[in-house]
């Protein structure tokens, strides 16, 4: 499993522009990331609750619909959240590189 | 400013991706004036479209724009993919209008 879970990261990770990766988990705090603590500890934070937001505005619209990809494109960054039962995946990815 | 004639005016100027956007197995889309809500064209109900409007564009996108400024301020939020279960919003926030396309 862990094995899996490692290969999966280093996957995403290679992609080009790929800025770093952050693993959270249900209780909001990043597990593994590969960026720096300051940066890990913001992203994940932020993300967590604009996940959480996402899926309850999901359900308010249609209550037996659910939440299972965001995407957010700002003019720098790229930021894409998988959210799960137990952790949520966070990937920033530059796409001007 | 009228805001029907502005909306008019860029629906004609791209008209290509409006018929792409209305034809192509597209659920359906919403359009809204950003500083009242109100709803200024949408292929829904009326319930349906203010309820997107209220949820997507008044609480989602508000908190997605503050976050992506909390994590950098001269950064600057351009668009927003909501994949559900059932389909995907494509949320297009502008300077007067907000499009949400369900896909």
């Amino acid at each position: 499993m862990s094995q899996e879970v490692e290969e999966t990261l280093k996957r995403i990770q290679s992609h080009k522009g790929v800025v770093g990766t952050i693993v959270v988990n249900n209780e909001g705090i990043p597990v593994k990331s590969t960026l720096d603590n300051t940066t890990t500890v913001q992203y994940a934070g932020l993300m967590n609750q604009l996940a959480d937001k996402a899926r309850s505005v999901v359900r308010d619209l249609d209550p037996s619909n659910d939440l299972t990809f965001l995407r957010v494109r700002s003019k720098k960054h790229e930021i894409m959240v998988a959210p799960d039962k137990d952790f949520i995946l966070i990937v920033i990815q530059n796409p001007t590189d | 400013m009228n805001m029907g004639r502005i909306l008019e005016d860029v629906i004609r100027k791209n008209s290509a991706n409006t018929d792409r956007i209305t034809a192509e197995n597209t659920i359906g889309y919403v359009v809204a004036e950003n500083s009242t809500g109100v709803v200024a064209e949408s292929s829904f109900d009326n319930t349906s479209a203010q309820a997107i409007v209220k949820h997507m564009h008044g609480v989602l996108v508000a908190a997605a724009q503050s976050m992506v400024r909390d994590l950098d301020p001269p950064n600057k939020l351009c668009y927003m993919r909501v994949a559900t279960r059932k389909f995907e919003y494509l949320i297009a926030p502008e300077e007067v209008f907000t499009i949400t396309v369900l896909q």
